[in-house]
């Protein structure tokens, strides 16, 4: 019975903090800039414009989800984005290259911790 | 979705990492593994069942006149200010300025819900006060320039077709081109005038995406001009694809019809047909000369083509509205357009969204909906790359751009987000728009700009009583102030957009201290 606890404890604990840790916005009215000055950030914000933003507007819900207050690892969003999910289609070598796409993480990453007003 | 849930997406880098360690057991890692697929799985669950959840539009709310305005509620970048130039305006859609940097506004007469009004040119005082300079008697006005000493504004034609008409000071109204295709969903829009002198305007689209179905009916027009449909500007061939709806022109609720692409409702159309192409057309971008004279086409294969402006080195950029998830070809997923216009270019219209094809991926076939498919057996060209894409739904409209250091942002395009129209134009699982956000042409990155304190939709939405539908953006003679027209408040429901008189304001934003 403990062991049958502990092991649906973290799936709850992870369910808690994808649907009430925060909201997604990021905007710079509320936020203030984002620090794009890491070359690779400042990449990886062009390439979620370019394919990210119209269905995710600044890593907020729109058309989809929104992905700025959800913890999922980078390796889990490179496959997300190679192979799509539900509703979201899958993006090819040709759409977002390997460097691209590890640009476009280094992107979500710093646009997550962005939750505070510099 | 046993696929995320298999062995190989359970072996995670952290867990290679943990398994090296001399306290844990196979049987330990099996366990940790265990609760971390589980929470994975848990995790694209919920980014995976948009089909179930339901609409969240920013319009699918309620809402009680009258409407309050707050312009502390709005949000700006640090070092901007806000303020309310003039509110109880009735579906105000552009902004412009005379000779003497006299503040003017149109009223469209006009809003999708079926609502007629008067179309009206106001003159608005210092202190807020209007007063009527002209009256319109064929709605939408869609937009207004000024040049040479008068106003320029499109109607958009919902009742008597799209005009372009110019306005003297004392308010005569003389009309400079007539018998625009503009009966349909989309109207005549813009106008601005360009460096050569020429009066620039869009023409939107009958259709959302090519074909006459029962969601025009829904709008209204389909029982008033029953034979209307699209019009291409240059020869195309049909792929002959046809699509069955039920028939509202009939009481027989078992009625079907077949209909093809730029044909009437209920005309199937034949693999190899040409339509001829003819000016003035639909989807297209087209210009006249500031007196009057017949259209001439600037470039076509857009959707609803609705704000113009040209950028300091006189280059024209429009916005695109996109397609939406309704009718009998309904299209999935596709973000509002920023274009930069190249004379003389097709831009994808209807097969294309933003230089991709509409079969190209799985991005545009709508849940449970047939994948759209290509129309045309041929292309005029491969679509240019766009400059920007915005918010799916975000109705992204008027633009204009910075060209003052006072202001800053120099360069960069303003938008008027006026917000989405869901659930009618297809889900969102939050709204979309309700803002004014900036747009860096060289790089074509997104940023707010101005919206509500708390993000979540339009005032009406939050509780908040900042911004609800910007329409319309134009900046100062002086280029140190930013006008937004917002349209004011539209709920929208399954039985269509409610709009609500008198709710409409200017705003001005500027930096501090500058006023």
């Amino acid at each position: 019975m403990r062991r049958a606890r502990t092991n649906f404890g973290w799936p709850l604990l992870a369910l808690l903090l994808l649907v009430a840790c925060g909201p997604a916005y990021r905007g710079e009215p509320l936020y203030g800039p984002l620090n794009v000055s890491d070359p690779q950030v400042a990449h990886g914000e062009q390439v979620f414009d370019a394919h990210c933003h119209q269905c995710h507007p600044g890593g907020d819900a729109g058309l989809g989800f929104g992905i700025n207050d959800k913890p999922l690892p980078g390796w889990l969003i490179k496959f997300q984005v190679r192979h799509g999910l539900g509703a979201m289609p899958s993006f090819s070598q040709e759409q977002i290259d390997d460097e691209e796409l590890d640009a476009l993480v280094a992107y979500l990453f710093a646009l997550r911790r962005h939750d505070s007003a510099d | 979705m046993k696929q995320f849930g298999g062995a190989g997406f359970g072996v995670p880098r952290p867990m290679d990492d943990t398994a090296t360690q001399p306290f844990c057991t196979p049987a330990s890692a099996f366990r940790r593994l265990v609760p971390l697929s589980v929470a994975i799985v848990l995790t694209f669950a919920l980014t995976a069942c948009f089909p179930a959840v339901p609409s969240r539009g920013g319009g699918q709310t309620s809402f009680e006149p009258p409407r309050a305005v707050e312009p502390g509620d709005v949000a700006l970048p640090d070092g901007y200010q806000i303020e309310a130039v003039a509110t109880g305006l009735t579906f105000p859609t552009g902004v412009a300025f005379d000779d003497r940097g006299q503040v003017y506004v149109i009223e469209a007469g006009y809003s999708y819900g079926e609502v007629w009004t008067v179309p009206r040119l106001l003159s608005v005082a210092a202190d807020g006060a209007t007063t009527v300079i002209a009256e319109g008697e064929n709605p939408p006005w869609n937009g207004v320039d000024f040049a040479d000493g008068a106003f320029f504004v499109a109607e958009g034609g919902e009742i008597g077709g799209g005009r372009i008409v110019r306005i003297d000071p004392q308010g005569e109204v003389t009309v400079l081109l007539d018998g625009l295709p503009g009966l349909g969903d989309h109207h005549t829009n813009g106008p601005a005038i360009g460096p050569d002198g020429m009066i620039y305007f869009g023409q939107g689209t009958a259709t959302n995406s090519a074909v006459v179905g029962t969601d025009n009916a829904d709008f209204g027009w389909l029982f008033r001009h029953p034979e209307f449909h699209e019009v291409p500007c240059r020869d195309v061939t049909l792929s002959g694809t046809n699509f069955e709806s039920s028939n509202p022109l009939t009481e027989d609720p078992d009625d079907t019809v077949v209909t093809g692409a730029y044909s009437p409702f209920g005309t199937p159309s034949q693999a190899g047909q040409v339509i001829s192409g003819e000016v003035p057309c639909t989807g297209a971008i087209m210009r006249i000369p500031l007196d009057g004279g017949e259209p001439e086409l600037v470039a076509w294969g857009f959707r609803n083509p609705f704000g113009l402006a040209f950028d300091e080195a006189g280059e024209l950029y429009i916005t695109e509205n996109s397609y939406d998830v309704r009718g009998s070809r309904p299209v999935f997923g596709t973000g509002d357009v920023l274009w930069r216009v190249e004379p003389g270019t097709w831009y994808g219209w209807p097969d294309f969204h933003a230089a991709r094809p509409l079969t190209d991926s799985d991005q545009f076939q709508a849940p449970g909906e047939s994948p759209p498919g290509f129309l045309l057996a041929e292309h005029p060209n491969q679509p240019p790359e766009p400059v920007a894409l915005l918010g799916v739904h975000s109705s992204s409209n008027g633009l204009d751009f910075s060209d003052n250091a006072e202001f800053g942002f120099e360069g960069h395009a303003f938008i008027a987000e006026f917000g989405d129209m869901a659930p009618g134009a297809g889900k969102v699982v939050a709204p979309v728009g309700f803002k004014v956000t900036r747009v860096d042409p060289d790089t074509g990155t997104v940023n707010d700009f101005a919206v509500n304190r708390d993000p979540g939709g339009p005032a009406s939405a939050t509780g908040l009583a900042g911004l609800e539908r910007p329409v319309a953006v134009r900046f100062g003679p002086d280029g140190t102030s930013l006008y937004v027209v917002d349209f004011g408040v539209m709920t929208t429901g399954e039985q269509g957009p409610n709009p609500v008189p008198g709710t409409g304001v200017l705003w001005r934003i500027s930096r501090e201290g500058s006023r």
